[in-house]
């Protein structure tokens, strides 16, 4: 399906009535896009015209001597397809690096739509409705499509808010019970777990209603549904009572996020969840086996272990909180190891039955128990998978890598398609709803023709267990793998007079700093309330602060912020809370 | 070979119990990794490794109590630990979450292959912290060996840094204005084999990379992203830099420490310098963003230039190397230093007529004989007499630094631009010796053979305007030396001596000097005195 277009000269800037010296191409000639077209030459400079698009010449409509300016059509060509198709040839030659997965050959849908829109938004999670919001606030007719009935993606329904509400829950009981300690002794508490579900859930439903009516004021349009491409231009939705929509749209975000992997030998039994099982609460086991120590799982076992369950974890690799530095995460592994039965490290499951009793599970590795053990729950948290493959993105002319994940070619997050971008889980690591809502603001804006980037240095990550870690920017792991010379400041919460009077000592505030000229590159943070601390390092990382910028920074006391101020000066060499004799 | 491994210094405290071992035989170690926790009564700390390797023993157990100079393990060296290099840059540095970690395929990280290497800054002799200038490869690039990588400039001299090796630049770890010193890594090379097998599953691992340029629209440029978000600016500067399209990694930084501030970015964009036409010449846009940034960082106001063109037909010329280098430098002279200038003027009619005696020996000799050669013993002898335009200012402004060895520099004018040889122990030099090594320095000056070296070590410097006309100047004092000696053409002038009106050769002198150490009357005193010296030749053996 081949049509004609015209090619016209694009912005050059301040001028107008600019002379043609040289016409470069024919009627006849093949041409890709960006090669050049024509020479124009100004009073100030010469310049030559690219072409915007690939095709045939089938007609000059500019000769040498005439005077062009924008939007003077130069001449009519004759296009495969939807233009932009032709491209992925040029993507390949230029990236021979990172260009693992070609972009295919677009499909082209030739029926009509239901509704045209100048912005789609495939998924609706923290990614997703703030490109859909942005790109609205500027001016672009967007459309938002959901599977779920509520926007808000895992986020909001069954990841981040809803735990953080259940981990608010069982960081209250522990505190309770570890007053005890202090000379207040509380009875011990009754839960009932329907309230504390509601309650849970009542968060979750305010920010998603909230979020239905910004989308509302702003009108965004939201097509409930599971959308998959048909070509460049086109979605089809398919809602839940088979309703099928056909959206046609001028430029697009995929923002469709990633599941829960599940692991193929595990038998499919109501006792085995997954973070989302988990979050449901339907009832307090006795026993549960966590596969995986990551964030998720992690935060998981603290609000089941508060609640009463006995908890094992089991972990493939050699530590938990994979990603963090040793240091950060040993307070949390020393308070863990007290708390649950069992923390097995280096050690897999080799597989699972489900009888009437539970679920037996047998284990290989270095801390593997000799015989099988049975569980009364499984909770499988061993990563996320991105949905790449579930949006027939192949269809659109989008890169989509063996694992799922959308090719980003530019920091402007676009896909191998200019016009489609996409951002979030779906385009890779980090997973972190902070880094999907930043990619969608730049998407939004680079959509709408604003010239945005995501210039991020750093994300921070952040583990809401008991205690906390929090990192950002450069670990310590990092800076010895890539050879960067850095130095590090460390205070022990042990000297944090606030650390001591919450009764919380355990924590440590580490920074990591370029050798070279001072600046931080890295922070990690464990203890109490680390993820509200480590923002502040993060901003620093940003403003290019050095050691004396954040020493200098007077902050208040007692509180567990002074701890990075601490830190700082740990490594200037200026801390009197600590007696430190330095080298420097 | 297996090494030990004891407990280092651990201050104050001895028989410290062991809390924690964190190792045990085979595991392999990388410097600075824990290797055992004590815990004092005061404290807890974990003892370092000292070096890389394989654990072969430990010798500690939890329980144990040690001291400094305990053994802690054995260590077996050989092949340092192998560390995994994250090859990407583009991503911003963080590592992944714990979803990161179990692929769906099962495996781990740390992808293995092309052999990564750093380059660094080799011996570049007395120097350290010397600013990059231009940098002359990019990530992607296939160098060969001996290649220029980067230039660096001290404050005497511009050098290229040549490749140690062929290979492809993975990553540039340097930019223009950053200062580097020897082992600086200038970039991670990686060797020819097996690049593109393995670096693929590792783009596609980073998914978000944002370094592949591919097919990028017309908005975006050829922004080096990584460079970009190294840059010393804050957020909103890089966002502004985003919409004017200036490329941080090309601005030089006018705020403390050499932050990027809104205005570089505006001036950056004002001067000309904006990406798209400046994408071609990028060292000319470098160069053109240098003076408007001055190092001494003293916030002095900008010129920034006109849109010359509309005036009137132009030219942009590159200022040559040397042309560059001593912008820079008479500008940090003059902002640094108070320099009043005082003249004076002297009867050389004698000297004159002993030189002409002198002349043709010289000349049998092989070389000429200048004023400039008496004018140099004259000068020594004034510093012999007047130390203190011998000495220099420390650092701090709290000392003095007297100099007892008498070297001096020729302003010498080369089609390049202005160089300052220096002759060496003037004092203990004839005059034929003197005439000689002048002669020789001028032409190695003007063929533009000088080393560093040659140009090092001056304690006062004369620049001769004589052989061109002129009746004075104020010469800028060549900092950090404290006194310049400025001639111009010694005229015939009527002069009365002993009451009649005579031809006498009056030669006039310009001293500038550096007011924060020399005083006005002592100053006077000094030029008195050469003119003394100059006024009968006798007086140089005085």
């Amino acid at each position: 399906m081949s049509k004609i277009i015209e090619i016209k000269v694009p912005d050059i800037g301040d001028f107008s009535d600019v002379d043609v010296i040289e016409v470069l191409v024919a009627v006849g000639d093949k041409v890709a896009a960006e090669d050049a077209l024509i020479t124009l030459e100004s009073d100030k400079a010469s310049m030559d015209i690219p072409s915007s698009d690939a095709g045939t010449i089938k007609e000059m409509k500019i000769a040498v001597g005439d005077q062009a300016s924008q939007g003077t059509v130069i001449c009519l060509m004759e296009v495969e397809g939807a233009a932009a198709a032709a491209a992925p040839p040029a993507a390949a030659k230029s990236a021979p690096v990172a260009a693992p997965a070609a972009a295919p050959a677009s499909a082209s849908h030739g029926g009509s739509a239901d509704i045209s829109c100048q912005m789609l938004v495939l998924g609706a999670g923290p990614g997703g409705y703030t490109a859909a919001f942005r790109a609205s606030d500027l001016g672009l007719k967007t459309v938002l499509i959901e599977r779920w009935d509520t926007l808000g993606g895992v986020c909001l329904n069954v990841g981040c808010i809803p735990s953080k509400a259940l981990l608010h829950a069982a960081k209250v009981v522990d505190e309770a019970e570890d007053m005890a300690a202090h000379g207040i002794t509380f009875s011990k508490p009754k839960i009932d777990l329907d309230k504390l579900r509601g309650w849970k859930d009542s968060v979750v439903k305010r920010l998603t209603g909230g979020l239905s009516g910004l989308a509302k004021q702003r009108k965004v349009e939201v097509v409930k549904g599971t959308g998959t491409f048909l070509d460049p231009h086109h979605v089809q939705v398919i809602a839940a009572d088979g309703k099928k929509t056909v959206i046609k749209f001028d430029n697009a975000v995929i923002a469709a996020g990633s599941e829960a992997v599940h692991l193929p030998f595990i038998p499919d039994d109501p006792r085995v969840i997954d973070s989302t099982g988990a979050l449901a609460l339907q009832d307090v086991p006795k026993t549960m086996l966590v596969i995986g120590g990551g964030i998720i799982g992690l935060e998981m076992a603290t609000v089941y272990a508060s609640l009463g369950t006995r908890i094992t974890v089991v972990e493939m690799l050699d530590n938990i909180v994979a990603g963090a530095d040793k240091d950060i995460v040993k307070p949390l592994l020393t308070r863990i190891k007290k708390r649950y039965d069992n923390i097995w490290l280096e050690t897999r499951v080799t597989g699972v039955e489900a009888n009437k009793k539970g679920l037996t599970v047998s284990f290989d590795g270095k801390n593997a128990p000799d015989k099988p053990q049975t569980y009364d729950r499984i909770l499988v948290a061993v990563g996320r998978i991105p949905n790449g493959k579930t949006i027939a993105a192949e269809k659109a002319g989008v890169a989509v890598d063996d694992r799922g994940f959308v090719q980003v070619v530019d920091t402007q997050m676009r896909t191998t398609q200019p016009h489609i971008f996409a951002i979030g889980d779906i385009i890779g690591q980090p997973m972190l709803a902070h880094k999907a809502v930043h990619e969608g603001k730049t998407a939004a804006e680079a959509a709408s023709g604003l010239p945005s980037h995501f210039d991020a240095r750093v994300i921070p990550s952040v583990a809401y267990t008991d205690p906390e870690v929090a990192w950002v920017g450069v670990t310590e792991i990092e800076a010895k793998a890539q050879g960067i010379k850095y130095g590090k400041g460390v205070f022990p919460w042990a000297a944090s007079g606030r650390a001591l009077s919450i009764a919380r000592e355990e924590g440590m505030t580490k920074l990591i700093f370029d050798e070279e000229n001072d600046r931080l590159i890295g922070a990690g943070i464990v203890g109490v309330n680390a993820g509200e601390l480590i923002a502040e390092m993060a901003h620093a990382i940003e403003m290019g602060s050095n050691a004396a910028d954040i020493g200098l920074t007077v902050h208040p006391h007692p509180t567990l912020s002074e701890t990075v101020a601490m830190a700082a000066e740990a490594f200037e060499g200026t801390i009197t809370d600590l007696y430190m004799p330095k080298k420097r | 070979m297996a090494k030990q491994i004891y407990v280092p210094d651990i201050g104050d405290f001895s028989d410290v119990d062991v809390i924690e071992v964190l190792v045990k035989a085979g595991d392999t170690i990388s410097i600075d990794d824990a290797l055992i926790t004590l815990e004092s009564d005061k404290a807890s700390m974990d003892i370092p490794a000292s070096e890389g390797g394989v654990v072969k023993e430990v010798k500690v157990k939890v329980g144990d109590q040690v001291s400094q100079g305990s053994l802690i393990l054995l260590l077996e060296s050989g092949a340092e630990a192998s560390v995994n290099v994250a090859s990407d840059n583009s991503q911003p540095r963080v590592s992944g979450t714990a979803a990161a970690t179990p692929a769906p395929s099962g495996s781990g990280g740390g992808y293995g292959g092309a052999a990564l290497e750093d380059i660094c800054v080799p011996d570049i002799g007395d120097f350290s912290s010397v600013d990059v200038i231009e940098v002359l490869v990019h990530a992607g690039d296939t160098i060969k060996e001996d290649d220029a990588l980067i230039t660096l400039e001290s404050d005497k001299a511009s050098m290229d840094i040549p490749a140690p090796k062929g290979g492809i630049v993975k990553e540039v770890k340097v930019k223009v204005g950053d200062q580097v010193s020897q082992g600086s890594l200038i970039l991670v090379l990686e060797g020819k084999a097996s690049v593109a097998a393995v670096a693929a599953p590792a783009a596609a691992q980073q998914g978000g990379s944002a370094k592949s340029p591919a097919r990028v629209p017309a908005a975006a440029s050829s922004t080096d992203a990584a460079a970009f978000r190294r840059a010393h600016a804050s957020p909103s500067i890089r966002r502004i830099a985003r919409e004017l399209g200036v490329d941080l990694a090309r601005v030089v930084g006018s705020g403390r420490n050499n932050r990027i501030t809104e205005n570089d970015v505006k001036n950056f964009h004002n001067s000309g310098g904006q990406t798209a036409v400046a994408a071609a010449a990028p060292a000319a846009a470098a160069s053109k963003v240098a003076p408007a940034a001055p190092a001494t960082g003293m916030g002095i106001p900008l010129i920034t230039q006109p849109d010359w063109a509309k005036f009137g037909t132009i030219e942009t010329v590159p200022m040559s190397r040397i042309g560059k280098l001593s912008a820079k430098h008479l500008h940090k002279c003059w902002l640094n230093v108070p320099q009043v200038t005082h003249f004076d003027e002297t009867d050389i009619t004698e000297l004159e007529q002993y030189r002409q005696q002198l002349k043709d020996r010289a000349k049998q000799m092989g070389f000429g004989l200048t004023p400039l050669v008496f004018m140099l013993k004259a000068v020594v002898a004034g510093l012999k007499e007047y130390p203190k335009f011998n000495s220099a200012m420390d650092d701090a402004g709290e000392n003095l630094i007297q100099r007892k060895f008498y070297n001096i520099g020729i302003a010498v004018d080369t089609p390049d631009g202005l160089v300052v040889p220096v002759i060496r122990d003037v004092d203990r030099k004839g005059i034929f010796d003197l005439g000689r090594e002048l002669g020789e320095i001028s032409k190695k000056a003007r063929d533009g053979q000088l080393k560093a070296a040659d140009m090092q070590g001056g304690c006062f410097t004369i620049s001769s305007l004589g052989g061109i006309g002129g009746t004075n100047f104020t010469p800028i004092v060549n900092a950090p030396e404290v006194g310049i000696l400025g001639l111009t053409r010694s005229q015939i002038q009527l002069k009365r001596m002993n009451g009649e009106i005579v031809d006498r050769l009056i030669q006039p002198l310009a001293v500038s000097y550096d007011h924060r150490v020399i005083d006005g009357a002592y100053a006077a005193r000094f030029v008195s005195y050469l003119a003394f010296i100059l006024s009968d030749v006798r007086n140089l053996i005085l």
